[in-house]
């Protein structure tokens, strides 16, 4: 595990202080490995609390490039990030915001050999994309590999917040909770709109439930929280393992 | 009765307030549903009257155990909550 030196235990002195956490925990999370899979709305906040919470080695992932429109709500990136690709912009931040970190950018659309590799080369994985293709994908992947996946999505004024972790025999997978691709999507948000601090609220959450992974804190498995922006309420869903699942009734030995 | 509530990304489609409705399973529920609003079956279920794929069903906080033919029995106090999969990130 990676020692803290003195600028360390001071940068994370109010981790330090939570008995939850301590030097141990702040020690883990320097040894850590995070996958953040899309660095746009979801991915601007996640990548930016694990970043400053000493999380110490980060793979951000995204094949697309910044926006003037994606700047509304994607904090990792500014006015200098147009025109940059995502996973870039994020990391130029990340490294601004900590240098004692390493962030590896990835500038491509993980298909699924490369997702397997990733998954498998990091402890924790947050879904942080936008099309449910990929959120299939990433799933089959954490569940092969047997790593923890963090699942975020937000639309219009709602989102949705999951921690998934097959080590553990009762907790579901994603495609427990959503079986398949299905037939709809909830679109784009070029097309159905996005509250901007509707991303920092459910990426807020996947941070810290990768945290708590992280740091040796147990997370809330099968849940699925449900966050209403226009209301201002939370509800949490229990949301039980199939066992006849396809991609995870039969779980790799641990 | 029991109480049926969509999630708003489904009412997006058709809105279709909160209501209590009959039925003892949620098959029962939802039929009661749909008999009043016909336009919310095709976004609901597909041809063959399964629940689709993207969409989860909740009695009392607990996803439903058959989500194939959502036979699921519900009291008359329970809530019956229907969410669909975001994906915007």
């Amino acid at each position: 595990m990676t020692e803290l030196n003195d600028q360390a235990l001071l940068r994370y002195s109010r981790h330090i202080l939570l008995p939850e956490i301590d030097i141990e925990g702040q020690e883990r999370l320097s040894s850590a490995r995070a996958l953040v899979v899309g660095a746009g709305g979801l991915g601007s906040p996640v990548a930016l609390y694990l970043a400053s919470a000493g999380v110490g080695t980060i793979t951000i992932a995204d094949d697309d490039v910044v926006e003037l429109t994606n700047l509304q709500r994607q904090i990792a990136h500014d006015m200098t990030s147009l025109g940059v690709n995502k996973a870039e912009s994020a990391a130029q931040h990340m490294r601004a915001l900590n240098p004692d970190i390493t962030v590896h950018p990835l500038a491509a659309r993980l298909d699924a050999a490369m997702l397997a590799e990733q998954v498998a080369a990091h402890d924790v994985v947050l879904d942080c994309c936008d099309n449910f293709a990929t959120r299939h994908a990433v799933n089959a992947a954490c569940v092969a590999a047997g790593v923890p996946l963090v699942s975020g999505a937000a639309v219009r004024f709602s989102g949705q917040l999951a921690v998934f972790d097959t080590r553990d025999a009762a907790s579901p997978c994603y495609h427990c909770l959503f079986p398949d691709e299905g037939e709809a999507s909830d679109g784009p948000c070029a097309t159905f709109g996005v509250l901007a601090p509707l991303v920092g609220v459910i990426g807020s959450l996947q941070a810290v439930e990768a945290i708590k992974l992280l740091a040796g804190i147990r997370p809330s498995l099968g849940r699925l929280t449900l966050y209403e922006a226009l209301t201002g309420e939370f509800r949490a869903m229990k949301v039980p393992r199939d066992p006849a699942c396809p991609v995870c009734a039969q779980r790799p030995a641990g | 009765m029991p109480r049926i509530v969509f999630a708003p990304a489904i009412q997006r489609h058709v809105a279709s307030p909160a209501r209590e409705v009959a039925g003892t399973s949620v098959a029962a529920a939802l039929a009661a549903v749909l008999a009043e609003q016909p336009a919310l079956r095709g976004y609901l279920l597909d041809d063959q009257g399964r629940l689709r794929h993207h969409l989860s069903v909740f009695v009392d906080g607990v996803a439903v155990r058959d989500r194939q033919w959502l036979s699921d029995s519900v009291r008359p106090d329970s809530e019956i909550y229907v969410v669909q999969a975001l994906t915007g990130g």
